[in-house]
């Protein structure tokens, strides 16, 4: 019985603990409040992605080209960063902010303030493929007196 | 699976069969036998191997795609690869099998137990067993499946040993498939019969410095119950079949340690023995195929993994560089040479050495068989030289996915930003040939020593040595020419 109960308890333990820390221990060691964003570069295609593209869906699902990311003026966001494939970078030159390089199945976390509304664009500052020109996208900071407007 | 060799043993002089020193581990030790005496010792030992495997297979679901930095490709194909090509094997013999959790859900269904011993009556054993029990084919009790099996995944071991995917799918089916046949028939079909690692583990392990074995025969013939392959309510019956009263070659025990278990005499010890010189004994054409099987894609591997060939690169890996002619040519070169020409080219030198011996009373089938063991060490230790540079150039992954098993930017040991680091890459030649060196030295030695077990005239033996022994060392020529130039 005991043996019994010492195989459930891997079958079942291990998926819990793993579901924990991806959605309640990697997001709570920010302080509350803070915005994440998940970004995935993709360089079949050339693609960032909000999709989670992991072992069983990158070869075959095609990963959904990211839009324009909403943010509110004065969020602390944390973006964090990975890389499917190979060696890509992340860069918003209008923040000065990077390149930061992303290894490739590598996770990196980037953080900035939205302290003024506007447009932000990001982009691969690496030569990944020939779909490097593709990979890049926009932040939108929603001012907080144009709320209404928008 | 164990005969008897009438014709060896009334030809060869009573010196040529006495077996080298062995020291028996239970004596020497007993907590040994104590450990491996409990009930739930092997349950003990599979379950975090189990928990390793689970892990595997949800971070190749759920990690990182990329390789080099999911649990799965790194553990598994670095560094379990080379602890059991390396270590386990050469000095543990089957001792992988004894914590392998692929037939462990098996097991569990057909024992309705995952420690405790259940008494009955199944065909031929004092336990009770749920399942059909049927019979496996007696066409297919024999290794052919392991090697076309292990030939098939070779084929595609571009994508099994670099895609997560790929290498959760082959364990899946794996899991599966011996899950199945457990319920379908008797005993660990699966292990004996079907499992690709199962076949090759079954060669090499002849050339292990242990072997589990009865301590006294006598005590076996005197044995009425034949605990030991028939079960008790001390141990289930032997999972791989054995008879210990017979057991002569290590290659198809798996050292669960159920007859440790059963065995009312206690008669059943666990001894050490020197490398490479007790089982030398090829009995079928299945298991010198695996021989020349297993050499082959050393080779095969060794150019298209540590090779400078881009282009063999990009036929193996066809999912990404698309060329299908190249694979074809590649999948149909490599079977071609591993079934057809390297086996072709052994075969040459045995009639050459019967032309040269003048040995006409010898069958050829006797001495295609007997000489086919120098291929046992060459292989193991061939594997062993294409399995250094993998550790010592990939290694450093092992660190950095340790903390990361996933990709998830996980840190858990701190180690996840650990830089690939090569480990001294310049010494890899200088460890790579005393490793081809010492393979093609107990290839010859193992070749002699089978020799005099056929030959009485020591020139007729040594004539007879002369052509396989040339084949053995053009082959260790052929992979010094490509592991050093």
């Amino acid at each position: 019985m005991a043996g019994v109960v010492a195989v459930v308890l891997v079958l079942v333990g291990l998926p819990l603990v793993l579901w924990h820390w991806r959605h309640v221990t990697s997001v709570h060691r920010y302080p509350p409040g803070t915005k994440m964003v998940t970004l995935t570069a993709v360089a079949k295609g050339g693609v960032w992605t909000r999709d989670d593209i992991v072992g069983l869906t990158y070869w075959w699902r095609k990963p959904t080209r990211i839009g324009d990311v909403p943010l509110n003026q004065g969020d602390h966001v944390v973006v964090r960063l990975r890389s499917a494939d190979v060696l890509h970078s992340f860069a918003i030159p209008l923040l000065r902010l990077g390149p930061v390089d992303i290894p490739a199945g590598h996770t990196v976390d980037v953080e900035f303030d939205a302290k003024r509304p506007g447009m932000l664009t990001f982009l691969c500052w690496q030569v990944c493929s020939p779909e490097h020109p593709g990979l890049h996208g926009r932040f939108v900071v929603k001012g907080n007196e144009q709320e209404e407007t928008w | 699976m164990v005969t008897a060799n009438p014709i060896a043993e009334a030809t060869v002089p009573t010196e040529a069969l006495e077996p080298p020193w062995r020291f028996n581990l239970f004596a020497r030790w007993p907590w040994l036998k104590r450990l491996v005496r409990m009930r739930s010792f092997q349950f003990l030992v599979i379950l975090p191997n189990l928990f390793m495997f689970y892990l595997f297979i949800i971070s190749a679901l759920f990690g990182t795609p990329v390789g080099n930095r999911n649990i799965i490709i790194v553990f598994v194909w670095i560094l379990w690869w080379f602890m059991l090509i390396a270590v386990l094997v050469p000095f543990g013999s089957r001792i992988w099998c004894t914590i392998c959790p692929l037939p462990f859900f098996g097991d569990w269904i057909q024992r309705r137990a995952v420690i405790r011993v259940r008494t009955g009556k199944s065909p031929g054993t004092e336990n009770s067993f749920f399942g059909l029990h049927k019979r496996w084919p007696k066409r297919l009790s024999n290794i052919w499946l392991q090697n076309f099996g292990f030939l098939f995944l070779a084929t595609f071991s571009a994508l099994l040993v670099t895609r997560p995917i790929v290498s959760a799918a082959v364990f899946g089916i794996l899991f599966l498939v011996a899950t199945v046949l457990a319920l379908v028939f008797r005993l660990r079909t699966f292990c004996n019969y079907v499992c690709p690692i199962s076949g090759f583990l079954s060669l090499y392990a002849m050339t292990a410095t242990v072997e589990l074995r009865s301590v006294d025969k006598d005590e076996c013939l005197k044995c009425k119950s034949k605990a030991c392959i028939r079960g008790s309510d001390k141990g289930w019956a032997c999972p791989w079949n054995v008879y210990m009263g017979k057991l002569d070659r290590n290659n198809y025990c798996g050292l669960c340690f159920e007859c440790v278990k059963s065995c009312p005499n206690d008669n059943i010890s666990l001894f050490v023995r020197p490398f490479a010189t007790s089982d030398v004994v090829v009995r079928g054409y299945d298991e010198v195929w695996k021989a020349c099987i297993m050499l082959v894609l050393a080779l095969t591997y060794s150019v298209m993994l540590l090779g400078p060939w881009g282009r063999f690169k990009d036929w193996a890996n066809v999912s990404e560089a698309r060329n299908w002619a190249g694979f074809g040519l590649f999948a149909a070169g490599q079977a071609l040479l591993a079934l057809v020409i390297f086996p072709g080219l052994y075969y040459v030198s045995i009639r050459l050495a019967k032309w040269y011996a003048r040995a006409d009373s010898v069958p050829t089938k006797e001495l295609f068989l007997k000489y086919a063991y120098m291929l046992v060490p060459m292989g193991l230790l061939a594997w062993i030289a294409f399995s250094v540079p993998l550790l010592m150039v990939n290694g450093a992954y092992i660190i950095s996915v340790a903390s990361d098993p996933l990709g998830w930017g996980m840190n858990l040991f701190g180690t996840a930003d650990f830089p690939w680091t090569p480990l001294r890459p310049h010494w890899v030649p200088f460890l790579q040939v005393p490793i081809l060196l010492t393979g093609l030295y107990y290839g010859l030695r193992g070749l002699h020593k089978v020799g005099r077990r056929i030959f009485t005239d020591p020139a007729q033996l040594h004539r007879s040595l002369v052509p396989p022994a040339a084949l053995l060392v053009g082959v260790t020529l052929v992979f010094l020419k490509l592991f050093i130039g």
